[in-house]
């Protein structure tokens, strides 16, 4: 579903360069939920950002859904972006001005679906995150968790590939956290890939893999032993 | 495409849209009003006078002491002028079309009518009047040299045949030849046989709207009051040697009197429109200046919404808008809130004309320029735009999870 192969990123100003990325693999497979840790600054938002198409990399290899998307313009990495990820942020990110049925049409439309379509998908989205009978409510109507839950409903109304998050929890108190995990746990039951960056490592735990990234590189925990001595993702281990 | 998201969304942010609605509303009114005046006073400007003004001048003269002598004065200074080389001809005349001032008259088809039929300037003028003027004769005959009288103080009546413009004629008698009608310039007096008629004639009001293009040419000399004024026409090129020549001659030939400045019809036309063109110039830069705080306007808050929105376009942008999707996104924006001004501004565009309809005489405002006003501020709304929302579809993708 998503891999990548000793990919490089490197930040450059006039006056220094950042290697957000180094020598970064993994690979992500259909049904998986992964989650990302690592310490403030060690590149998870940066990989997150290139596997949702939103920055472009430096070096290495890139296959989203088997589709190689190094070079790709800027349109065309936009539309695979419409059509393949779902992106969950970490501060709801919904448009003030427009509706919950507003809110998830937005990407449908860049989609061009026709309205019936649309309607269809933005009700039983709506509809899969329990909030239904919201939809002619603004976000500041809405509690954060209930903001999040629109975000999820927006991320999967196009039937993406792929749902990204990025700290999806990290803006809410830990009862609504609970709520938005355990629809993120659901979804995944019902077949979804998602990749989750967080550094709750209670949330961590509930994912089916763990990653950990330090300084812009992959540690599989798994892989390397070395790393449950320095107890730094101590519960991160116990998925298959 | 995304119409209704956006009409919605910007009826969240109403005092924003009423603020830039209503400057686009007041500019479509105030625009295209300034516009049809200003294409009123040039249609004004524009009328053709009927007369040679390229080689035309007057100079005038006040006598003075007791036996000031004005019959023969006339002769004389005539006699002069019309020798001079380069004086194509000379004539005495009464007042010059377009100068604001002059002699008018009513008419009456019928001696028993209580109320003129029509008001006419008169122009007394010899029988090189006519060809002075240069005024183009397209029925009858000139003046003959034996028709031309005096006129003093305590003349009664008219002559027997007098010379008048198309319009007049087709005023006083619709579908009907003036060659030949007779009309009275004073009921208890008989009347005057019309025994030419000449193109166009403006009076000297040219913003009347009775009697701008009605008059009589008149066989007669104003003696009595040392008055004299005379109408100059020369060879091209040469009027303004001959005006200073001829102002000098004046004063030479009869020192009892006083020489006015020699004019010409170019100078007294500009003059007698001055008014016009000062509101057309005011009116421009009224237009000017509303345009470009119109743009301005449209510039700031496009701007001022983009910067706000960054993070909403970054997100817009992670969700798969393309470039061109957020570019068109505020184009259309804009295009809608200009809508919304200029529906309002049509109304207030005719509102605006009807009240100097009842205040000002205006005239009506032609059906076309509302919608020809729309199409400008439409147009010049996307470009003011254009900038902002360039700057917009720039913004990176990954705005939405960088920015907090
Ligand atoms: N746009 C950027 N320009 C320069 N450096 C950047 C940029 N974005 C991120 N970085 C740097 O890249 C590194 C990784 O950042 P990030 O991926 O945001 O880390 P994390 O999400 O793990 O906290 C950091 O050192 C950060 O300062
Ligand atoms: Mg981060």
């Amino acid at each position: 579903m998503l891999k990548m192969n000793h990919l490089s990123k490197v930040y450059r100003t006039h006056l220094i360069e950042t290697h957000a990325l180094r020598d970064f693999s993994i690979h992500v497979r259909e049904g998986e939920f992964v989650a990302v840790t690592g310490p403030s600054g060690s590149g998870k938002t940066t990989f997150l950002n290139i596997a949702g198409l939103l920055e472009e990399f430096t070096g290495g290899e890139f296959l989203l859904d088997g589709i190689d998307v190094r070079g790709m313009n800027d349109d065309a990495r936009s539309r695979l972006r419409n059509e393949k990820i779902g992106f969950i942020f970490q501060g709801f990110n919904l448009i003030p001005d427009l509706n919950l049925f507003d809110n998830v049409d937005v990407p449908l439309r860049y989609r061009g679906f026709n309205a019936a379509e649309r309607k269809r998908r933005i009700e039983e989205s709506l509809a899969r995150v329990g909030l239904s009978a919201r939809v002619k409510h603004f976000p500041s109507e809405l509690s954060g968790g209930q903001q999040q839950r629109v975000a999820i409903a927006r991320a999967l109304a196009g039937s993406p590939k792929i749902l990204l998050a990025d700290e999806p929890t990290g803006n809410l108190d830990t009862q609504m956290a609970r709520g938005v995990m355990q629809l993120l746990e659901d979804l995944h039951a019902e077949g979804a890939t998602i990749i989750m960056v967080t550094h709750d490592p209670e949330l961590a735990a509930r994912a089916q893999r763990n990653v950990h990234v330090i300084d812009g590189q992959v540690v599989d925990i798994q892989s390397e032993p070395r790393m449950r001595g320095l107890g730094v993702v101590q519960s991160a281990v116990a998925v298959g | 495409m995304e119409i209704r998201p956006i009409l919605s969304a910007l009826m969240r942010s109403k005092v924003s849209l009423v603020l830039i609605g209503l400057q686009i509303a007041l500019t479509l009114a105030i625009v295209c009003n300034s516009l049809f005046i200003i294409s009123e006073r040039a249609a004004l400007m524009q009328r053709p006078s009927g007369i040679n003004e390229a080689d035309t001048f007057t100079v005038s003269s006040i006598g003075f002491g007791e036996g000031f002598d004005d019959a023969r004065t006339f002769a004389e200074d005539l006699a002069m002028m019309r020798s001079l080389p380069g004086v194509v001809d000379a004539t005495t005349i009464n007042a010059i079309p377009m100068s604001n001032g002059g002699w008018s008259e009513g008419l009456s088809l019928t001696q028993e009518q209580k109320t003129s039929t029509a008001p006419t300037a008169i122009y007394f003028v010899d029988d090189h009047g006519l060809n002075t003027l240069g005024a183009q004769l397209i029925a009858g005959r000139d003046f003959r040299p034996d028709e031309v009288s005096e006129r003093n103080r305590t003349t009664q009546g008219w002559p027997a045949g007098v010379i008048m413009s198309r319009a007049l004629g087709e005023k006083l008698w619709p579908g009907q030849a003036a060659l030949g009608k007779q009309v009275y310039l004073d009921t208890e007096k008989p009347p005057v046989t019309i025994i030419g008629v000449v193109d166009r004639l403006q009076s000297p009001w040219p913003h009347s709207k009775r009697l701008a293009e009605f008059s009589i040419l008149v066989p007669q000399q104003l003696v009595g009051d040392g008055r004299m004024r005379y109408l100059v026409r020369t060879a091209p090129g040469q009027r303004d040697a001959l005006m200073k020549q001829i102002e000098a001659k004046l004063g030479e030939i009869n020192h009892s009197r006083i020489v006015r400045e020699a004019r010409s019809i170019e100078r007294i036309r500009g003059e007698g429109y001055s008014q016009d063109r000062a509101m057309m110039i005011i009116l421009t830069i009224v237009i000017a200046a509303l345009l470009i705080i119109t743009a301005l306007g449209i510039v700031g808050m496009a701007s001022f919404w983009v910067t706000q929105r960054t993070k909403q376009i970054g997100t817009r942008r992670a969700l798969g808008a393309t470039r061109g999707m957020i570019l068109r996104y505020f184009l259309t924006e804009n295009f809608v809130i200009t809508t919304l001004g200029l529906a309002i501004g049509a109304a207030m565009a005719y509102g605006f004309n009807v009240w100097l309809i009842q205040n000002y005489e205006a005239a009506r405002l032609p059906w076309y320029y509302v919608p020809a006003g729309c199409v400008a501020l439409w147009i010049l709304g996307q470009l003011a735009v254009l900038g902002p929302a360039r700057r917009a579809s720039r913004v990176p993708p990954a705005m939405a999870t960088r920015s907090v």
